[in-house]
This record gives structure tokens, sequence and C-alpha cells, in this order.
């Protein structure tokens, strides 16, 4: 992170904000021995998450209106999930409506970096799943991306059925689960 | 002993002191060819076949009554219960046992023991000796009145229970020539740990001595093991990947696919490849890889989704999950990803297959309508039986020797491990229970 003394205090106040992320910017290994010294693990949606590295310079922050962390952004929840029919990746046209939305803001706050997460109601096995998961996270990105949004702003992770948005078994619960969700890694 | 030793006795004596030189515990070396009765005895398992009778009376000890509690009783539980499980006898019912002398060489005695309707007679003793345990196990025809199995057992005295399922595995395997399970692990996953994490937990075959495995505090997924490896899947790092580890869970390792999705792996039986679900732009496919990493091949190419393969015994094959018909249904290829045909018609949903270790049978998570059960299809002739028909099931996957099926379920609250005769779905037992939600089970080999 490049360093500037000349800036006015409210940056610097950013700065102090944004540290516990520089902290995290190594990546994490490809191989390891051990996976105890992992710190970061998957978390509910909702809850905040550790950033990945970035490229941000104190400029970028002090031109954006965005509050100053991600999880504060992702509080906020500036980015509608889209959602999906029972065991299918199709996007419907309340999917695409909430796409469009978000593509619309994404191309206002272009440095935004995102990830998609792909998830599925409790029906069906956990393998299959996955798969589906993955399949609806990546229709969110494919949408996005034909809609102008620049693909390596985006990574898709699928949860499954593994992360619920709600545990019931009805009707209602399961159109919950079944969505893609949205979450800003870098601002 | 009450009356004079007779001669037969003093023969079996002898043979059993010859084994106890080189007896241990946890390995008893092969002993002399046991004699075998005359006219063979009849061992016919299966659904419709007879089972023989065999009557197993409490370990005799000498007369502590310490040893009783300590020795005797457990080892006898788990001696009837290893034998009752396997489903290979008929185990007579304890309240019926006769008393007096069981030196059944002698024709009274056989006779008080065959009236009880039991064919076979296990009779053990046991001593101590300090700190160590010794048994003695003789197994007699009790109408030609001989001797069919004669072996030394000693080991530690904590491990009562470890000798008696080294036993019913040497008693499986005189009288099926398969392979006894009394000593297997199982692999499984549990949420046990809360914050919304799952690990890989391994346990006896029957359910005790739960250990962890991983502590990746995330979400680990479908492990599966051969030839002493396991695979799982872990999101530690964010993003599903697939790692490796020894049985043990030490060598804990990484594999990069360069994939987004690295889902429900399988080892090849040599332990080599990997087979597993992956995808890289939403598309996902089976793909292989070798077991160190690298070499990354792709088997399907459909536009459909892709999933749960799982290797033939001989390593030729490979069952997958495929919705290309528009519903989740078992399909089949050969390993490089050729002649692909469609296994399942009936049902809207099936998956999950877990090929038998002889490579006649798929075990899969089956469902028409409601709740997923599990179904075993002759592999030759399509042939499906319905194993379960209660609560949501799931996950199956055989023991080694291809009598039993590990499966999930969830009959109330939590899912839990259970397992089955493969034959007919009888002789459900539980597992697991408490300690949350246990699922995605796997029979080490």
């Amino acid at each position: 992170m490049k360093r500037n003394w000349t800036k006015p205090i409210a940056v610097l106040f950013v700065l102090a904000a944004m540290l516990p992320f520089a902290a995290c910017k190594k990546k994490p290994p490809t191989t390891t021995e051990s996976a105890r010294s992992a710190s970061e693990s998957p978390t509910s949606p909702g809850e905040t998450r550790v950033s990945p590295p970035s490229n941000r310079t104190p400029q970028d922050v002090a031109s954006d209106a965005l509050p100053g962390s991600v999880e504060e952004m992702n509080r906020r929840g500036y980015l509608q999930d889209a959602f999906f029919d029972y065991n299918q990746a199709d996007l419907r046209d309340d999917a695409r409506t909430a796409l469009a939305a978000n593509a619309t803001w994404l191309k206002g706050h272009a440095t935004t970096q995102f990830l998609i997460e792909g998830h599925c109601d409790s029906r069906g096995t956990t393998e299959y799943n996955l798969a589906l998961g993955d399949r609806r996270a990546n229709a969110a990105r494919e949408y996005l991306t034909s809609l102008g949004i620049d693909g390596s702003r985006i990574r898709t992770v699928s949860y499954g059925k593994e992360r619920p948005f709600c545990n019931a078994e009805s009707e209602e619960c399961w159109q919950q689960n079944r969505r893609a969700h949205f979450l800003f890694t870098a601002k | 002993m009450r009356r004079p030793v007779p001669p037969r006795w003093w023969a079996a004596a002898l043979l059993l002191a010859g084994l106890a030189a080189a007896a241990a515990a946890q390995t008893p070396p092969p002993g002399p060819a046991a004699p075998r009765p005359e006219g063979g005895v009849i061992v016919i398992t299966g659904p419709s076949g007879r089972k023989m009778s065999m009557a197993v009376p409490p370990l005799l000890a000498p007369g502590v009554a310490a040893l009783q509690s300590r020795v005797s009783e457990p080892f006898t539980a788990t001696l009837r219960s290893d034998l009752e499980y396997s489903n290979a006898f008929v185990v007579t019912d304890a309240r019926t046992e006769p008393s007096g002398s069981r030196d059944v060489a002698g024709s009274e005695a056989a006779g008080r023991w065959l009236s009880t309707g039991a064919e076979v007679l296990v009779d053990t003793r046991g001593d101590v000796a300090g700190d160590r345990v010794s048994v003695e196990a003789r197994v007699w025809d009790l109408k030609s009145r001989k001797l069919i199995f004669g072996r030394r057992y000693s080991g530690g005295a904590t491990y009562v229970e470890r000798i008696a399922h080294t036993l019913a595995n040497d008693l499986i395997k005189e009288f099926t020539g398969q392979a006894g399970t009394f000593l297997s692990t199982i692999l499984f996953v549990s949420d046990r740990d809360g914050n919304r994490t799952k690990e890989i937990y391994a346990m006896d075959f029957d359910g005790r001595n739960p250990r962890r495995l991983t502590n990746h505090h995330s979400l680990v997924l479908n492990p599966d093991a051969r030839a002493g490896k396991v695979v799982f899947t872990s999101y530690v790092h964010r993003f599903p990947q697939i790692w490796t580890m020894s049985a043990d869970g030490s060598g804990q390792r990484e594999l990069s696919t360069g994939l987004e999705l690295n889902a429900s792996p399988a080892l090849s039986p040599d332990g080599s490849l990997i087979a597993f679900s992956g995808s890289a732009k939403g598309n996902p496919d089976i793909y292989v890889m070798n077991a160190a990493g690298g070499g990354l091949r792709r088997l399907t190419s459909t536009r459909a989704l892709e999933a749960s393969p799982d290797w033939s015994p001989t390593g030729r094959q490979i069952l997958y999950t495929s919705d290309q018909t528009g519903t989740p249904q078992i399909w089949v290829m050969d390993a490089e990803g050729a002649g692909s045909r469609r296994m399942t018609f009936a049902g809207n949903w099936n998956d999950e297959a877990a090929w038998s270790p002889k490579g006649d049978k798929i075990a899969f998570a089956c469902r028409n309508e409601g709740d997923f059960n599990i179904c075993v299809m002759d592999f030759a002739t399509g042939n499906t039986v319905q194993l379960t028909s209660d609560g949501a099931n799931g996950h199956p996957a055989w023991s080694p020797d291809g009598t039993k099926i590990v499966f999930q379920a969830r009959r109330g609250g939590s899912t839990q491990v259970y397992t089955m005769d493969a034959a007919d779905g009888k002789n459900k037992r539980q597992l697991t229970n408490g300690g949350g939600s246990n699922m995605q089970p796997v029979w080490l080999p």
C-alpha cells in the first residue's frame, strides 16, 4: 500500500480502518501441510468476511463515497440476491431484474470486486447441490458480464446446501435458500 | 473342571499350546488348518439360506469376581454382538444355555448343547497374568463332537474387546472365507464442533471411539478412502478444494486444480487417481487427476451437471450422476470418459452411486416422491431393491466385505450414520447419536 502523508486526516482515518486488511494481503498457500494455521473460514451470509488482496490506493478511497470497510458495504446490501426455482440454475425474470440493477450499481463503482455464492435448498444430496450451486453462481456471473461487468471483478463459490439462510422445511424457506448471494471482497 | 479331562480335550489343548507361543492379540498368525467336521458344516448366508446356529456362552475366567466385569463380560458381549451383527450365523439365546460342563468331546455334554438348537459351540476360556489377558477359543461341531477351530489370543488387559473382535474376524474367515470387518474403521463428516463447521471423524465399525481427523474450522466434506489414502473437499481457503491425507489424518495436503468447484472426490482402487466433480465456468463435469496432484483431465463434456463419481473395483469404469435427461440419474462410463450410458430409469432423482467391492451391485440414493431412500441395483440385470423406507436417507457406502451398507439417515431431528445388511436392508443399526449431525460415511477398506 502506498503512503501519502499529505492527504487530509480523513484519509488517514480511512487508511487506519484498512490496516486489518493489509495484514491479510498474503495469499493463502496452494499447498499446505496442515490447515491449523489458516485463519480464514467461510462465514455465513451477512457475516463479516476477511478481505482478499486488492490494489487500492488512498486516492481511490478518497474519491469514493462508499463506507470505509468492505464489511460495512456488505452490511448495507448494495447488491440484490438472485433467486432460483427448485433444481434450476436458469435465471427467472425477477433474477434478471435484480442482476440488472446490480450491474447498474457496479458500473458506477468500477473498482469494487465481489464474490457470488451459489446456494441451494435442503432437498437433494450434498454432492449434487454443490454442483448446482456452482451453476447458479455462474449463471449470475454470466448475466452480469453480458451486461458489461468485467469478469475479472467476479469470483464464484458454491456452498450447495451447506450454508442455508433459513432452516425450516417449507417452500418459503427453500426459496430463501435457492439464491446467488453477493459479497464484496474489495472496494 | 469337575471331571477328568477327556482325551480329545487334551489333544485340543496341545494344539492350542503350540499356537500360543507365537500368538498376539491383534494379528494372530495363521495356525495349522483346523480340522473340518466330517460332512462339513453347512454355511449358507443370505436372505433365503439357512444360517448355522452358534452357541456363544460367556468367557470362562478363573474365579476372581473382578475378572468377570473387567474381562469376561465385555469379551462375551463384544463377541456375541459381532457374530450377531455379521448376520452369517444365528447366535443362540444366552438364556437357553445349559449349565454344566462344556467339554463337548463327551457325548453327554454335547447332547445338552445340541438340545438348545445349537450346531456349533464357541467355547472361550480366559486367564489374566499381570496386565496380560489370554483367551483360548475352541469351536466344536456338536453333532460330530469334533474341534473345528482352536486358537489362543493374548494382549494387554485393556484390549479385551479387541481380542474379541479378532476372534470374531477369525470365525468369519473360518466359516465364510471372507475377511471379517470387526476391526475396520468408518470415516464420516460431523458438525459436532459447532460454529457451522464440518470436520472428518473416524470411528470403529460399530460406532465406538469417534475421533476427529481434520481441524480446518471450516466446511470439510465427502471423504473417500482407498489404498491407505483419504481424499475430501475443504473450504478452509474459502473455495472448495480437494485435499488428501493418510487414513489416520496425518499428511494433509491441498491439491490445486485451477477449477472453481472441486467436489465429491473419489479415489481409484489403487489410490493413484482421483475422480471428482469439477467446474470451470458453471458447467460441472467429471474430472480426473493424479492423487499426488497434476494430470488434470476432463472426462465428461455435456452441458449438463455431472457429480458424485465412483470407481468400479477394477478401476475401468466410473459411475456418476448426470442431469442431462432433465433429472439427476446414475450413469456409467469407462475410465477414459467414453461409452457413457444411463443406469437408472425409475424415480426422478438417483444420485451418490457406490460400487460394491465385488463390482456386481451398485448402491445409490433413490427418490421418486417424498424422501430419499437407499436402493441397490444388480449391475448386470438392472434389478433394483429399495432397502429403506423410513426418513430421509443418503450417501451409501459398502463394507469391505460387501455384506453391509453404511449410510446416513434423518429420522427425526438430526442426520445420523447407520448400517444395514446389503442383501435385504435388515439388521439396521444406528452407529452415531448426539453430537450434532453425522453424515457422509465411508468404510475404510
